[in-house]
């Protein structure tokens, strides 16, 4: 009875207290269930479906204003263009440091645990994008890695221990691995950046266990491959749709959803007739097989550089009194869209911010084009939104307690200007844009937080910011909706009202997701800004 | 090592810029496609335009005249010119070289009329510096100024005497941004054409290579 009673205790203890229970293993079964445990931080937006909300409450509206750091950790040497966003399990840490590094830290301290840098080489090809990593993705006692110069590598959780090193893709010729990979089941799956050096995109599955290939999306097809008939004559140099970010994953379906970046050359269409599949698109692959199950484009024929890297975000509400599976995504052309994710089905979508390519969107929520708002030779031509779109690639949030998207939306245009760029065979030279912008000059350009109805995409309420911030968001069961502003302020406001309840100045933009973990019964938000890693709890 | 290229890029126009940045020049720059980012590159460009946009007019009058002008005229009481003057106003031992004489000559008759772009955002053009603040806080003080630096929060001016004050935004009741004031008087009714030029020579000499 004794011992009966006394393992009953034990497993209490451990129910209770999970982050000391375990030692670095999270199995593709924990990671399913992400959303019921909140105290840990098992994918880049938080669960498979990407929402970026967790449930933790102890940090509330209440009590937002008491908000207080309580560690710092810095590399160590000074890193730049710090995009990581962590991974939290069993009382540790996983972040990277550009521009490969990862880094396991201490929850509790943010001390450093272990470090694992690659061999890169002398020159790193960085075509069109900063060399950086966005995070890792954790598997059972491994976490994942794209490097640089476009290699996957996986380390032992404990150690950072190199289990296998596999090449992916050419650095030379412009790809470059920025974005987290995804792990499920038994398989890890990664793109690469590389749109503005021309190269052709794609998404790879891995075996976890041992690097091996499983299969390979392109996501621009060749002369014969189907979609080959949207890219005209150029089908042969089809290039583009690259797939630089996070991507989402719905276990009951067993299809992943990434986005893809834009066609090359941006800015220059003379070589790309048609719609240019599968760029500027979000596409649902069999995760199994990588096989196509459906796509949808949001912006056919594209060229001022719209990429659709955004994390698609996965949710389940009512549409017309019908429970319905669907993906919100508020795509950088503009548009905030919802979809439903069994079959790809436009549902409805609408303008978040200003913008001025596109009359509407049709019943299949094709864009209806606006006249003369084409890259043009010369002074160009005046778009809204810019380069960057209504949102880059920054992840938004959506929570199932207010129903809300909560986006990071930029206004501003920009002049696009059509030059020449063509696609050549072999090593890029540089960046095939064929074109570029002009900014705005002067303070005619803000930004927003923005509430969105996430069925609808009607704005609930806004935040407004000095200028356009290029911050991820976090929502809370606290009631809080946590992002930052470009001059470096991290802040809280009201998920229901949008009212500001607290702020700090990092003196540097964030560019991670800001997330929250809890552990020995202290819930924690964490972000990274400039150089520094933050964590920030109660007192 | 390299030219300079103070005047150039407003004559190339913006996209010629951005190629010269993009893909360099033969034996002189190196291309920067591939090093930095489209948004650097678009950065890079907008701070380069602001280094000509206020380049026109020539010099016509005598800088020697124009010292005493300055010195005459209470410039001093605001202005620094190498180590010397009052910082209430911006700095202008090299103001030559960042402005030139018909962006002077509008500054000194018409000050606030034509403010330069000041921090580039990455994808907007950036703010304006100098920009004139009047704001009220909710106790009712009431604060004229230069912008000093704000954010998304706060804001931080510049008085006419140089003091600098820090506001949460959330505590103000009247918080305006007025381009064209300026806290700079205007010296068009002070000053004969005669001496506004010789102020303009005088001020476009000043290279801070002294």
């Amino acid at each position: 009875m004794k011992i009966i009673k006394y393992v009953l205790i034990l497993s209490g203890l451990l129910a209770c207290n999970p982050a000391r229970s375990r030692a670095q293993n999270a199995p593709y079964e924990r990671i399913l269930h992400a959303p019921s445990e909140p105290q840990s931080w098992l994918t880049y937006g938080g669960s498979y479906s990407s929402q970026q909300f967790s449930s933790l409450k102890q940090i509330n509206r209440a009590n937002i204003a008491n908000l207080k750091v309580a560690w710092i950790y810095q590399p160590s040497k000074p890193v730049s263009n710090l995009e990581a966003s962590p991974i939290v399990a069993d009382g540790v840490m996983y972040v990277t440091e550009p521009p490969s590094t990862v880094t396991a830290l201490d929850v509790r301290t943010g001390l450093r645990l272990w470090s694992w840098s690659p061999t890169l080489p002398e020159h790193v090809v960085s075509i069109g994008l900063y060399a950086t990593s966005r995070g890792v993705a954790i598997l059972g006692d491994t976490v994942f890695i794209g490097t640089a110069d476009s290699h996957l590598v996986a380390l032992d959780a404990k150690t950072g221990a190199v289990r296998w090193d596999v090449h992916v893709a050419d650095n030379a010729m412009g790809y470059a691995m920025t974005g987290p990979p995804l792990a499920l089941k038994d398989k890890v799956i990664i793109g690469s950046a590389g749109s503005e050096a021309a190269v052709r995109g794609f998404l790879d599955a891995y075996d976890a266990k041992t690097g091996k290939k499983l299969w390979r999306f392109w996501t621009t097809p060749r002369p014969g491959e189907p979609g080959a008939e949207t890219w005209g004559n150029g089908a042969f140099q089809s290039a583009g749709a690259t797939t630089w970010n996070n991507g989402s994953y719905d276990p009951e379906l067993n299809l992943i959803y990434w986005g893809t970046g834009n066609p090359a050359p941006d800015f220059n269409d003379d070589e790309r007739p048609g719609d240019n599949l599968y760029t500027c698109s979000v596409i649902a692959l069999d995760a199994d097989t990588g096989k196509l199950k459906w796509y949808f484009q949001f912006s056919p024929h594209e060229d001022h550089d719209w990429d659709s890297d955004e994390p698609p975000v996965l949710f389940n509400a009512p549409v017309d009194g019908k429970p319905r599976k669907l993906l919100g995504f508020a795509n950088r052309n503009g548009f905030y869209y919802v979809l439903d994710r069994t079959n790809g089905k436009f549902i409805t979508g609408r303008p978040f911010v200003k913008q001025t390519w596109a009359k509407g969107l049709d019943a299949n929520g094709r864009p209806i084009p606006a006249p003369n708002q084409e890259p043009t030779l010369g002074a160009g031509t005046l778009v809204y939104p810019s380069i960057t779109g209504g949102v880059d690639w920054t992840s938004p949030s959506y929570s199932p307690d207010t129903g809300l998207f909560y986006v990071s939306a930029h206004e501003t245009g920009a002049y696009f200007i059509k030059g020449t760029g063509k696609i050549e065979p072999g090593p890029p030279k540089g960046i095939v844009g064929g074109g570029g912008i002009r900014a705005l000059a002067g303070e005619q350009s803000y930004g927003a937080i923005r509430a969105l109805e996430a069925t609808t995409g009607k704005l609930r309420w806004q935040f407004k910011l000095l200028a356009p911030a290029w911050v991820p968001v976090l929502s809370t069961a606290g009631g809080l909706v946590f992002s930052g502003s470009e001059e470096g302020n991290f802040f809280a406001l009201d998920a229901v009202s949008g009212k500001p309840l607290w702020q700090f100045y990092m003196g540097h933009a964030a560019r991670s997701n800001p997330v929250s973990y809890e552990v020995d019964g202290k819930q924690y938000i964490f972000i990274t800004a400039g150089n520094v890693y933050l964590a920030f709890a109660l007192p | 090592m390299g030219p300079n290229i103070q005047a150039i890029p407003m004559r190339l126009g913006a996209p010629a810029v951005e190629n010269v940045i993009k893909n360099g020049m033969s034996g002189e720059m190196p291309a920067l496609a591939g090093q930095v980012d489209e948004a650097q590159i678009q950065q890079v460009i907008a701070y380069l335009m602001t280094l000509t946009h206020k380049d026109t007019g020539t010099v016509t009058g005598d800088a020697a005249k124009g010292k005493t002008v300055y010195d005459a005229s209470g410039c001093t009481s605001c202005h620094i010119i190498s180590g010397e003057g009052s910082g209430a106003g911006p700095e202008l031992t090299k103001v030559g070289q960042l402005r030139g004489a018909g962006y002077l000559k509008t500054t000194i008759l018409y000050p606030g009329s034509d403010l330069p772009q000041a921090r580039v955002f990455l994808e907007s053009g950036g703010l304006l510096d100098y920009l004139h603040i009047h704001l009220v806080t909710k106790e009712g003080g009431a604060y004229d100024g230069t912008r000093v630096v704000e954010d998304s929060f706060r804001i931080v001016i510049k008085d006419v005497n140089g003091k600098f004050h820090s506001f949460q935004k959330s505590g103000l009741r009247v918080f305006e941004k007025q381009p064209g004031k300026s806290v700079m008087p205007s010296f068009k009714d002070k000053l004969s054409n005669t001496q506004v030029d010789d102020l303009v020579a005088y001020l476009a000499s000043l290279k801070g290579d002294q």
